[in-house]
């Protein structure tokens, strides 16, 4: 199996700061793939080492099947890149950035730019020292999607996005992911990663300590349960796989690891239960484990 | 606000300190030089009289105040540790002004419970202190030479007002520019003209040989170098003439505020143009260097070609001065390096020097953009697409090589025209031909900074303008400072032969050099990585 992005322990030291210490990553060919993880995780430094802006001080990198350090401008010819932080020369216009950038590439197609203008409610004559921070992110997003390309690499693309933009940007993902292009997209918004992306990988601390299917991660989750019991706390308390019991009068609040809700759910109903909700696991709850862990993260699950 | 304050310092605290020591050393070398050259009265008589017949002499140095040793190193000096100053208090007000307000520095600082006029205020202490620091400098620097300290604090007060001057003019500037380079080159430009200025008003000056002094025409009148220059330290040490210098100062300063304090935090006067929908002509990497170059070199090619029709004029008043003087000749001959050939021949060269180093800065400023372009994440889009690394920085070389060319090209051709003007044939083809000879000496600056760029990143720009000033210090005071050949022969513009050129060998050297610089930059930048 080959994958269009294929990075193996990774290493990048800046100084005495290990930014990225031995990441993986995977992406397959044709998937929408989410890159998440907390603010210093080392995400857009990895992105910037698979453009081959930076060389990696151990590891391997393939991208598109080329080394991106030693092959930068055949790699690049089949990326789209937005960088996670958008500086754009504040003399020019915002056509004239997209034009440039375009055509630093090979040229953009007209109708996609025309349309993608529409669509993102741009005005291209404006310099770009008076755009507005959302209106830079959409000038970047435009100079990336107006010339179709294998590969999309985008840093944060939604930040400063209005949510009507930020369908707009869904929209986009849809259409390059209908047409075959693989996608890489790191961000901090939740909801986008849930609705867009095929898999996902998070990082923490320059190491991927998730990386599948976010169904296949669902599972690595906890149900949490609320019952009303009169029924002492300490059965369910000892079963395998349960977490966090509290009590505050009649209401017991616990969450339980996924493969270990029937034993669970047969002393709930022996405990004169007179009311109970169950809430499925959130992804939310998933990322604030990681991201909130403290210390190194723990060994890396592959699903 | 003195938090700010306190910041601002600490950030500039290096690079201040090297200008100061440079500015010492300045002082003091030349005052030692000129006193054990010029011990005796009538050695010192024998400068002023042909400084006096000479008004290219007067243009290039200054105001001449009597034959006492003070006289003479305030003379020979001022106007060029004036220049220094004024530069170094427009770039100053840039840095903590417009060059912050662009990057978003200056938001996070009007957010805070200050007053909106506060860091404005800030830089105006900031700078008033460091001027204050400059003139004691200055005169500590002449009088540790032994010289009158009378003298020596009246030529401190007359650098440090001047430098007030240009302080006050770029806070203003800072307030209507929309760009931090914008406000950089106009401020250069004011200290530029203020040095032509008083340059031709020296020039056009009437002497007076009893007295081995001079009475200014009008335009020294109206410029603030000029006015420090007035002051006649040593002979007269007037301070009225600093009076205009503070009063204008003051005002642009108060201008400043007044501007800072209505103004929205990112606007400028000047109104925002609509531009283009679509790039035209600019498509490629060639193209987007080229365009972050020209606006700024249009104010280098206006620069060099005013020099240019300065030459012609001003030879013919060499020449009609100078006819069978040998000892004028020998004046000039230090200004010109290497020089031999004809008296004219010898002013063109030694105005041309000029022209060579604002070509040197030019091209040096093509390259070193790329490292602006890097920090501020420009170099990030565009290393992300099909464009090589080499790419990139040759790309800026020859945007710098083709800067170089042209104003160059500028000042022959001007020259050369005033010369047609005249008559003179000759010395139009001569001029032409000794701007093509300061072609190598202004390359080796882009080769420098190519190579400076790609191994020194985080370095270049202060190494790059550096290096620059310490071969631009060298080359112009070299001779007056005495300094050893070996010394000398370091600063590239000691290298600009003069018309006729007999022997190549530096100009060959020169562009071997420049070409083997480069070549080191293509193969370092091959494997460089993006450095922020
Ligand atoms: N040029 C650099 N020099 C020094 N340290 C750096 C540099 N670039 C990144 N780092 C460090 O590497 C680590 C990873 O940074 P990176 O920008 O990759 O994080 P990120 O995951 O993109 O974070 P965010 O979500 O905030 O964008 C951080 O600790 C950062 O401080
Ligand atoms: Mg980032």
């Amino acid at each position: 199996m080959t994958g269009i992005v294929d990075a193996q322990r990774l290493v990048k030291t800046f100084g005495r700061v290990r930014a990225l210490d031995g990441l993986d990553l995977f992406v397959q060919e044709g998937e929408v793939h989410g890159f998440l993880g907390p603010n210093g995780a080392g995400k857009s430094t990895t992105i910037r080492v698979l453009l081959g802006l930076l060389r990696p001080g151990g590891g391997s990198v393939s991208v598109v099947g080329l080394d991106p350090w030693r092959d930068a401008v055949e790699v690049h010819r089949e990326i789209g890149y937005v960088p996670g932080e958008v500086a754009l020369w504040p003399n020019l216009s915002g056509g004239e950035v997209i034009d440039l950038l375009t055509s630093l590439r090979g040229g953009a197609d007209r109708g996609l730019r025309a349309e993608l203008l529409r669509d993102f409610d741009l005005d291209p004559r404006r310099r770009a020292r008076a755009y507005s921070k959302g209106n830079r992110q959409k000038v970047a997003l435009v100079a990336a999607f107006a010339r179709r390309a294998r590969l999309y690499i985008l840093d944060e693309p939604t930040s400063g996005l209005d949510p009507l933009m930020e369908s707009v940007f869904r929209r986009q993902i849809e259409r390059v992911r209908a047409e075959g292009a693989t996608v890489l997209l790191s961000s901090h918004i939740l909801s986008e990663v849930e609705q867009l992306c095929d898999r996902i990988t998070i990082v923490r601390a320059g190491v991927a300590v998730e990386t599948g299917t976010l169904a296949a991660m669902r599972h690595l989750t906890r149900t949490s349960f609320r019952v009303q019991t009169a029924a002492t706390a300490e059965r369910i308390a000892d079963l395998p796989g349960v977490h966090d019991v509290r009590r505050e009068s009649e209401l017991l609040t616990f969450d339980v690891d996924t493969e270990c809700l029937a034993p669970v759910l047969r002393e709930v109903a022996l405990s004169g239960v007179t009311g109970l909700s169950v809430a499925p696991p959130s992804l939310e709850d998933l990322f604030l484990r990681h991201y909130g862990d403290s210390g190194r993260p723990r060994s890396r699950t592959r699903v | 606000m003195w938090r700010l304050l306190w910041a601002d310092a600490r950030r500039d605290r290096r690079q201040l300190l090297i200008w100061l020591v440079g500015i010492a050393l300045v002082v003091a070398g030349s005052a030692g030089a000129v006193s054990s050259e010029f011990s005796s009265e009538q050695a010192r008589a024998g400068l002023l009289a042909v400084a006096l017949a000479t008004p290219s002499l007067l243009a290039l140095r200054g105001l001449p105040n009597g034959s006492g040793l003070g006289a003479l190193i305030f003379f020979q000096i001022f106007a060029f540790v004036a220049v220094v100053v004024g530069l170094l208090n427009t770039f100053l007000a840039t840095r903590h002004g417009r060059a912050d307000e662009e990057r978003g520095r200056r938001e996070l600082v009007a957010a805070a419970p200050l007053r909106r006029t506060a860091p404005v205020t800030a830089t105006l202490i900031h700078g008033t202190v460091l001027n204050a620091v400059v003139a004691a400098v200055a005169a500590g620097a002449l009088i540790v030479n032994g010289l009158d300290a009378v003298g020596a604090a009246v030529t401190g007060l007359a650098v440090g007002v001047t430098g007030f001057v240009c302080l006050g003019f770029g806070l203003l500037v800072n307030q209507l520019t929309p760009t931090s380079r914008a406000a950089n080159g106009i401020g250069a430009a004011f200290v530029g003209s203020a040095y032509a200025a008083r340059a031709a008003g020296d020039a056009l000056g009437s002497p007076d040989l009893a007295n081995l002094s001079l009475r200014s025409a009008w335009p020294s009148w109206i410029s603030p170098i000029g006015w420090g220059e007035q002051t006649l330290a040593f002979s007269d040490n007037r301070l009225w003439p600093l009076l205009p210098g503070l009063g204008l100062g003051a005002a642009t300063a108060a201008a400043a505020l007044l501007v800072q304090s209505r103004r929205d935090i990112g606007a400028s006067l000047l109104p925002e143009r609509r531009g283009p929908a679509a790039s035209g002509a600019l498509r490629g990497n060639l193209a987007l260097s080229w365009r972050l170059q020209w606006p700024s070199l249009v104010g280098w090619v206006v620069a060099g070609a005013l020099l240019g029709l300065l030459t012609g004029g001003l030879a013919t008043a060499v020449a009609d001065a100078t006819l069978g003087n040998p000892q004028i000749t020998d004046v000039l001959q230090s200004l010109a390096p290497g020089g031999g050939g004809d008296i004219t021949g010898i002013f063109i060269a030694a105005l041309i020097g000029l022209v060579v180093i604002l070509a040197a800065a030019a091209g040096m400023q093509g390259v070193l953009r790329l490292r602006d372009e890097e920090e501020e994440g420009h170099a990030e889009l565009v290393l992300a697409t099909a464009v090589r690394r080499s790419t990139w920085l040759l790309d800026a070389v020859i945007v710098a090589v083709v800067s170089v060319l042209l104003v160059l090209a500028a000042v022959g051709l001007t020259a050369s025209l005033s010369f047609l003007l005249n008559g003179d044939r000759s010395h139009a083809r001569a001029a032409v031909s000794q701007a093509a000879a300061g072609v190598p000496a202004a390359l080796v600056f882009v080769g420098l900074v190519a190579l400076l760029v790609t191994v020194l990143p985080r370095f270049a720009v202060a190494f790059g303008w550096g290096l620059f000033g310490v071969a631009v210090a060298i080359g112009l005071l070299g001779a007056l400072l005495r300094l050893p050949a070996a010394v000398r022969n370091l600063s590239p513009f000691s290298h600009v032969p003069t018309v006729p050129i007999e022997s190549w060998t530096s100009t060959l050297l020169l562009l071997a050099l420049t070409v083997a610089l480069t070549a080191l930059a293509v193969v370092a930048v091959r494997r460089r990585e993006l450095v922020i």
